[in-house]
């Protein structure tokens, strides 16, 4: 029994600092490689470029030291609404017109094209949750920032904003565990004053009329923590050169060359085969 | 020729609410820092300290008068960088200060906004990881890490920019005595080497140790001088809410005992220099101990080689308790003590049901938690547990709601009658605070309505983590008092602190943790007469105790069950009667 551990299903955004081949890539690298998987993943039409992405993902966690209940647990929390998307598409799916229900519930029809189309809904959100937790998992804050930073070097030149859109990204990262420890934090509070709160019982609706009350208090915090946060980062010299440096020092080898070159041959073998 | 560093010229300042009345935080204040100078702020809750730090690196701007910082004006944003690369701040909530995920890049983000070479920034996060002692620390999430560790990521963060000028606002609130020691020598150090250091403290013992005390009262500063001045002055002190020093406290105690004690003493060192050596003839005629064993009393509280994982079976995994073990007897009161991540918060999670036991075995009162039958809600109304940080406590938008919600909840019909009763007791006006915002309360005076909100709910055991964090020496003197009525009116009180003072005052019993398992168990005063056991923990024991074990030294024969000032003038003056007689 986890009481309020909240933090334990929300593990998106949570970095590992494992050491394993992966980690040891360069963040370059990475970054470009679980872009083009999960951009592949995102596009592909095929279900079994799904399946070659799943496999290319879990190739990933294993090679990244990632235990995989700690990796699948992130797909619990989003299960629901998954579950719900996949049944409105099972009914709502566009189907050839002459296609034959296969079973008909009142005036709503399932076809089979509704329950392939449901399935690979289910299919490639399982994908891309998992490979958004991959790269979570195995890129630092610092690391994506100052990869992603290194990337876009050509735009930045062209006078566009990037790192201001890169720090961005990364403040967006570092709440969600924020998030998730807030509302630890809100249920407990409400929890030890008399609230419902994991207390062994209840069903799944009285669990649900609990997130009621802790969304306002979560909302609110959330707004003040978003200003200290930038209240801190000024205090912290944030913006004081126009160029910021890194503590890290990235160096592109060949065996990152080659990483790339596997990534694009898995990221066109998903879109492409099947 | 000193150059002036802070320049603070008079200064208006009223922080915006929406749709409210609000008091200005600083009413036309002045004030010069001279560069390398050491400044103690002190002052009561809610006087304007925290507001006036903030000018001193442009994070608010005057909204009258203006602040020079080594001659540049805030109100000019173009000064903004260069004022902030150098005067660093660590903020009075060490979480609201943490940028980054893991805490080593955390530390780098300032030298890295200064756009140094990496070798040098890795090099500055290293010495500032090895200077705050969380090198072993350096991979793990910010978020994860305990309070005090929290607050030393904050001061790393700081130093790694090598400012010309530190603020630091109430860093010791929540660290143990080793975190203080620790931030003591680095402020020593700091001082050494010339930069200007600017402390905001709660703590007189600490502003002692300055060149310097600013007092500030509704916004304007009420005394500025050398310690040794405003502490001559008690009277003055104790409307400003400030209070003496321990050790002025204890020699004042001691005076009428010892009359050639030399005035002036506001150090524990200087006091325990001052002590006399024993010159009557009388051996200890103290009857020997009588180490009672603990009978059976009904007991409100037991835990059995309790422990517990955070975020087990994830890579994240964190030991907080190891094998704990403790008892209360009903109507007792208990102190926790223990250096920062000794597993206190984790244990009073426990008691009252927010956790369930992973191994072991706890008793709350009627209440098994290890049968999984047990209402755990009923056992959360039976022991209220006060939270660390008010901050985490406090979810309603006003104050009055607050401290209902508990009430509400049980159905309670005199909603009104039992909130103002509980609002009373921590000392919180009903008709002045009830429609207040609490996000717009000062850090006292949310302890306070957090406090209340749990005394609403009438529990019969009061579980407080560190109840008097970040409290004025006033408020803290309130709410010690208010716990020592509610411990005499039956209640039974556990209570976790880094100040041994407070343990003193208000326990009869104590369990010392560390990693996570208890190392001492039993009486207070058998635990603190432990003087080197307890440092031996990195904790510190009272000022009493150890001036005890100083005269002790010195041939006095002092029982040594003494916890009290009180106690230990009295036995000294039995002493001192029998040498003359």
């Amino acid at each position: 029994m986890h009481n309020f551990e909240f933090l334990r299903m929300v593990n998106i955004g949570q970095y590992l600092p494992l050491r394993s081949v992966l980690h040891r890539l360069d963040p370059r690298a990475r970054i470009i490689i679980y872009f083009m998987i999960i951009a592949a993943a995102t596009f592909t039409r095929h279900a079994l470029g799904l399946a070659i992405a799943l496999t290319v993902i879990l190739l990933g966690l294993w090679l990244g030291r990632i235990p995989f209940r700690f990796a699948l647990r992130g797909l619990i929390p989003p299960l629901p609404f998954l579950l719900i998307l996949a049944v409105l598409q099972v009914f709502l799916a566009p189907h050839p017109a002459d296609a034959a229900a296969l079973y008909a519930l009142g005036p709503a029809k399932i076809y089979l094209a509704g329950l392939i189309s449901a399935g690979m809904l289910l299919l490639r959100f399982t994908v891309l949750i998992l490979g958004l937790g991959l790269a979570s998992y195995t890129l630092s804050t610092s690391e994506m920032i100052h990869g992603l930073e290194s990337l876009f070097t050509p735009l930045a030149n062209l006078g566009i904003p990037t790192h201001d859109l890169v720090m961005v990204m990364q403040v967006t990262i570092r709440f969600i565990p924020f998030l998730a420890q807030a509302a630890e934090r809100i249920a407990k509070a409400q929890a030890s004053r008399g609230a419902d709160w994991g207390t062994r019982k209840g069903g799944l609706l009285a669990r649900t009329r609990q997130v009621i009350p802790l969304m306002l208090p979560l909302f609110l915090t959330s707004l003040r923590r978003a200003e200290t946060m930038a209240l801190a980062m000024d205090a912290r010299g944030y913006a004081t050169v126009a160029r910021r440096t890194s503590m890290m020092v990235m160096h592109f080898a060949l065996k990152d060359a080659l990483a790339i070159l596997l990534g694009i041959a898995a990221g066109a073998a998903i879109l492409l085969l099947g | 020729m000193a150059n002036t560093y802070i320049s603070v010229e008079d200064v208006y300042f009223q922080h915006p609410v929406r749709g409210g009345e609000s008091t200005p935080a600083l009413n036309g204040i002045s004030l010069q820092i001279e560069e390398g100078e050491y400044v103690a702020i002190v002052g009561a809750n809610g006087s304007g300290k925290t507001t006036l730090a903030r000018h001193f690196n442009a994070l608010l701007i005057p909204n009258r008068g203006r602040v020079l910082i080594h001659g540049k004006d805030t109100r000019d944003p173009q000064n903004h960088p260069l004022i902030r690369a150098d005067v660093g701040m660590v903020f009075q909530s060490p979480e609201d200060q943490i940028v980054a995920a893991v805490l080593e890049e955390d530390i780098a983000f300032g030298p890295e906004n200064l756009g140094l070479p990496p070798a040098e920034i890795r090099a500055r996060v290293e010495a500032a990881l090895t200077t705050t002692g969380l090198l072993e620390h350096r991979q793990r999430p910010p978020h994860l890490l305990s309070a005090g560790q929290m607050q030393r990521a904050a001061l790393a963060g700081v130093l790694a920019m090598h400012p010309r000028c530190v603020i630091m606002d109430e860093t010791t609130a929540m660290l143990d005595p080793g975190g203080r020691a620790m931030v003591k020598q680095l402020i020593h150090r700091l001082h050494q080497e010339g930069l200007t250091v600017v402390v905001i403290t709660h703590f007189m013992r600490e502003a002692v140790e300055a060149d310097r005390v600013v007092a500030l009262k509704d916004g304007r500063v009420a005394f500025d001088g050398p310690p040794r001045d405003i502490f001559t002055h008690p009277a003055d002190l104790y409307s400003l809410n400030l209070d003496l020093p321990l050790a002025a406290r204890l020699a004042e105690t001691l005076r009428p005992v010892f009359p050639d004690l030399p005035a002036g003493i506001l150090t524990p060192d200087a006091l325990f220099k001052a002590l006399p050596d024993y010159t009557g003839s009388q051996i200890a005629d103290i009857p020997p101990r009588v180490h009672k064993k603990r009978r059976d009393c009904p007991e409100a509280i037991r835990v059995e080689s309790l422990e517990h994982v955070y975020l087990s079976d994830t890579p994240l995994a964190h030991t907080a308790l190891s094998g704990a073990t403790m008892c209360a007897a009903e109507g007792s009161s208990h102190g926790l003590i223990g250096s920062t991540g000794s597993g206190k918060s984790t244990l009073l999670q426990h008691l009252n049901g927010l956790l369930i036991p992973q191994h072991g075995r706890v008793t709350v009162g009627p209440f098994d938690l290890n049968d999984a039958s047990t209402d755990l809600k009923a056992v959360r109304r039976y022991a209220g547990l006060v939270f660390q940080n008010p901050e985490f406590q406090l979810f309603e938008q006003y104050v009055g709601d607050e401290i209902a919600y508990a009430p509400r909840l049980m159905g309670k019909d005199n909603l009104r009658e039992t909130v103002r009763a509980a609002m009373t007791t921590v000392g919180l006006d009903f008709e002045a605070y009830k429609d207040r915002l609490t996000f717009s309360l000062s850090g006292g005076e949310r302890r306070k309505v957090a406090v209340a909100s749990i005394l609403a709910m009438d529990p019969a055991i009061l579980l407080l983590d560190e109840p008097t964090a970040s409290l004025d020496p006033r408020s803290r003197r309130d709410v010690l008092t208010h716990m020592q009525g509610l411990h005499a009116s039956g209640k039974t009180l556990v209570i976790s602190s880094h100040h041994m003072e407070d343990i003193a005052e208000l326990a009869e019993y104590v369990t010392a943790l560390a990693n996570g398992r208890d190392q001492l168990n039993g009486s207070a005063a058998s635990v603190f007469h432990a003087v080197d056991r307890i440092n031996a923990l990195g904790l510190e024991a009272p000022l009493v105790s150890q001036a005890a074990a100083v005269l002790r030294s010195r041939d006095w024969p002092l029982p040594d069950d003494i916890l009290r000032p009180a106690e230990l003038a009295e036995n000294l003056a039995r002493l001192v009667e029998g040498s003359h007689a």
